[in-house]
């Protein structure tokens, strides 16, 4: 029964505990559940040594938080950090599976699964320990992400969002011409037309990449993918239930719009589609940003995406920094959460990975990102965010994945239908599969209340 | 008196000796107890703790008790249309890997091994060759094999049939079509464990005692005839050894779907197996109930296949 997978997901103090030792626990952490999210969470003298958790990411951002953590010793000579770098893998599993004792006091945590967190109580909400200032610099997208409840449970330096890239060289050749704002952007319809124009002229039929490399059934499906129901003018929970949201015609509709450019769609193998210029057109984050630049240079512009009848929509979220759910060190760990959040360190950080700072004053002195600068579309549309699902309209853009404890299946059941879509399945029948699975799951939990 | 008799008399003697041992001194608990112990912290009480998970709706971590929901689990399995008909469709994807994959593979590593106990020079070189996909972690394995399946004309694969066709052979979608991907799928897995199997044979093979193809070839044996009677034969036992280990791992497969699933729209629905929906139901959707009976119920068929395979073919010699 154990695989491989299932292996290297847990602590290594779990591969010698049994099976019905780990049934025992969660016995036993069910006695500790507790109505009130901070009742495990003491203010402590915010001195001594607090323990971090940060993912094992990029060696560019495992640096740079490093460099981070390093200065915040040499500023707050009371306070030292024991830092774990953990990897991506293992992290959700680690930080589920921890005991109150091994939780860290601060840990960084990925933006969908901070409602789930929190419902868990991994992570405490934060509004007692960051200064007012800290949390009013949040821009609202990533407020949205990380509010849970009405309760802010994580802070962020940075946030991410999608973006239509085009290669002018090819759009010019084909007539085409890159939509700059979410107000202009193209219609579905539209965009098939422009497909279809930029088809004719390309090699192989197949101008537009959507970096299908990358799966859809992972979360990059639900991350990339969720806006065409949001854009069409649905989200994909609604009042708690999928039943009606995500299987609604408007939802299928989109799907299919969606799935009907498949033909056009470069698989990208190699994740250089665009790079090499093999396609016109790429929807993708803004991460890639570095590496479109530098092999497209003055060629490189960007754009909202498709707009399916609501407006474009972009996802948006990252990794952010949450408070774990029995600090014993609270005051210690809210002055990290703020040191992390200065303009210094966030300019520092998005300097490293390229990334649209998420506080006002650091986004405001972005070299990238802003009025005039070179992504000013990407900050553009992070600015006016919805920001979460159940407030969508047809004039905000940036839109946080569904926030709600029951994510894990949410982001599951979606990449799982999206993927069989676009291989061919039916839509109505696969997205009513993945309501009925979502439903059936919150159902089972009491709707996680 | 010979040297044998003595030595049959001694170990009459000590047999006599082993018998006056009063029953019940302990030896033979004590002798047992490291395996006896083994087995039941890593084989009996995780399936206990499966078989009582099953019984209850578990979340990893979740601060709330687990609830007691009974047979709830087992009946949405065999009844509730989505999970028992994604469970059905796994549970038919694995019986169908596993009757191509277990006869085939098989064949091929025995063919394999013949091909390689030749003695010319240069063979370590190509035993090496022939063993090298099984060193390589299977991550990297599903990149490459990405690269060859891709669905378009870049895909090596379609590039390959383009080009020996004239492009007569328009490209395939190879994992993403609901007829090709399992073969896909089985093509992959064949490839990277062949070499195992052929390992195993290879050395039953070298056990074979040359008199015997001598003998054979004075009888007037052709190439075929000594394959059927002298060496098949000799690599019986081993042959039956490794129909067995086949099928055990055509059951577990879970790493190449997973793999290709996380990496590349493959067509899930043609390719899922039980393994995978235990681990995804647990770990990824945090239904650690479910997935436990899943696995209880995918662990009796297995076991029923053992038995029934156990009693068709019964090995000659060792411990009956």
């Amino acid at each position: 029964m154990p695989s491989q997978h299932a292996i290297a997901g847990v602590p290594s103090r779990w591969l010698s505990a049994s099976a019905l030792g780990l049934a025992t626990t969660l016995l036993l952490a069910g006695c500790a559940g507790a109505a009130d999210p901070s009742a495990r969470v003491e203010e402590g003298s915010g001195t001594g040594t607090i323990t971090v958790w940060a993912l094992d990411g990029q060696s560019a951002e495992n640096e740079a938080i490093q460099k981070i953590i390093d200065g915040f010793e040499k500023s707050n000579g009371d306070i030292e950090v024991d830092m774990q770098f953990i990897p991506a893998d293992q992290f959700t599993t680690a930080l589920q599976t921890a005991t109150d004792e091994e939780l860290p006091d601060v840990v960084e945590v990925d933006g969908p699964l901070i409602a789930n967190f929190a419902y868990l109580g991994r992570i405490a909400p934060l509004d007692d320990w960051v200064s007012k200032e800290t949390v009013a610099n949040q821009t609202e997208a990533i407020k949205g992400q990380n509010t849970v409840d009405g309760d802010l449970y994580a802070v962020g330096m940075m946030n991410s969002g999608l973006a239509m890239w085009g290669n002018k060289k090819l759009l010019d050749a084909a007539g085409v011409e890159m939509p700059s704002s979410a107000a202009e952007a193209w219609t579905a319809d539209e965009f098939s037309e422009v497909l279809d124009k930029l088809a004719v002229l390309d090699p192989d039929g197949k101008p537009f990449g959507l970096a299908e490399n990358n799966g859809f059934s992972t979360e990059y499906g639900i991350y990339a993918f969720a806006p065409v129901l949001w854009s069409a003018g649905t989200p994909l929970i609604k009042d708690g239930r999928a039943a009606g949201a995500l299987d609604s015609e408007t939802a299928i509709e989109a799907v299919e719009t969606f799935t009907s450019w498949r033909d056009y769609t470069d698989p990208d193998t190699d994740g250089a589609a665009f790079q090499s210029g093999r396609v016109a057109l790429n929807w993708m984050g803004n991460w890639l940003y570095p590496a479109y630049k530098e092999a497209l240079g003055d060629d490189l512009v960007v754009g909202p995406l498709p707009d399916f009848g609501e407006g474009a929509k972009t996802g948006s979220g990252t990794i952010a920094w949450g408070m774990g759910g029995a600090t014993k060190n609270a005051a210690a760990a809210g002055a990290l959460l703020d040191y992390l959040m200065s303009d210094e360190v966030v300019q520092e950080y998005t300097a490293a990975n390229g990334a649209p700072p998420a506080t006002h004053s650091a986004l405001s002195g972005s070299e990238l990102y802003g009025e005039g600068k070179p992504l000013a579309y990407l900050s553009e549309q992070l600015e006016s965010a919805c920001p979460t699902e159940d407030v969508l309209a047809a004039d905000c853009v940036a839109v946080s994945r569904p926030i709600t404890a029951g994510y894990p299946v949410v982001t599951a059941e979606f990449g799982k239908a999206l993927a069989a879509v676009w291989g061919g399945a039916d839509a109505s029948e696969a997205l009513a599969a993945a309501a009925r699975a979502i439903d059936r799951d919150f159902e089972d939990n009491d709707d996680y209340k | 008196m010979t040297l044998s008799s003595i030595r049959t008399g001694s170990s009459r003697q000590s047999r006599a000796k082993r018998r006056n041992r009063p029953p019940g001194s302990g030896a033979g608990p004590l002798m047992a107890a490291p395996g006896l112990i083994l087995l039941t912290a890593f084989l009996a009480i995780p399936f206990i703790g499966a078989v009582v998970m099953s019984f209850f709706r578990i979340q990893l971590g979740n601060p709330r008790p687990p609830r007691f929901v009974g047979l709830e689990q087992y009946a949405r399995l065999l009844f509730d249309p989505d999970i028992s008909s994604t469970f059905l469709r796994s549970l038919a994807n694995n019986f169908a890997f596993a009757i191509v994959v277990v006869p085939l593979q098989t064949a091929l590593a025995l063919g394999l091994a013949i091909l390689i106990n030749r003695k010319l020079r240069g063979m370590t070189v190509f035993r090496t060759l022939f063993f090298m996909p099984l060193v390589f972690p299977l991550a990297l394995v599903a990149v490459i094999w990405r690269l060859i399946f891709a669905r378009d004309e870049n895909g090596l694969l379609n590039g390959f049939l383009d080009a020996i066709s004239g492009g007569a052979i328009g490209p395939h979608d190879w994992l993403g079509d609901p007829a090709t991907a399992l073969g896909a799928i089985i093509v992959m897995s064949i490839w990277q464990s062949v070499s195992f199997q052929m390992i195993i044979l290879l050395g039953a093979l070298q056990s074979v005692p040359p008199e015997l193809y001598e003998a054979a070839s004075i009888d007037r044996a052709g190439r075929w005839s000594q394959f059927i009677h002298v060496t098949v034969p000799g690599v019986r036992n081993t042959l039956i050894f490794v129909t067995l280990l086949t099928t055990i791992f055509a059951f577990r497969l879970f790493d190449q779907v997973y793999l290709l699933d996380k990496s590349a729209s493959i067509n899930i629905e043609a390719t899922q197996t039980v393994m995978f929906q235990v681990i995804t139901t647990g770990y990824d959707q945090n239904n650690i109930g479910q997935g436990s009976a899943m696995a209880v119920v995918f662990l009796i068929i297995v076991a029923l296949i053992a038995l029934i395979q156990r009693r068709l073919i019964r090995q000659e010699g060792g411990v009956e």
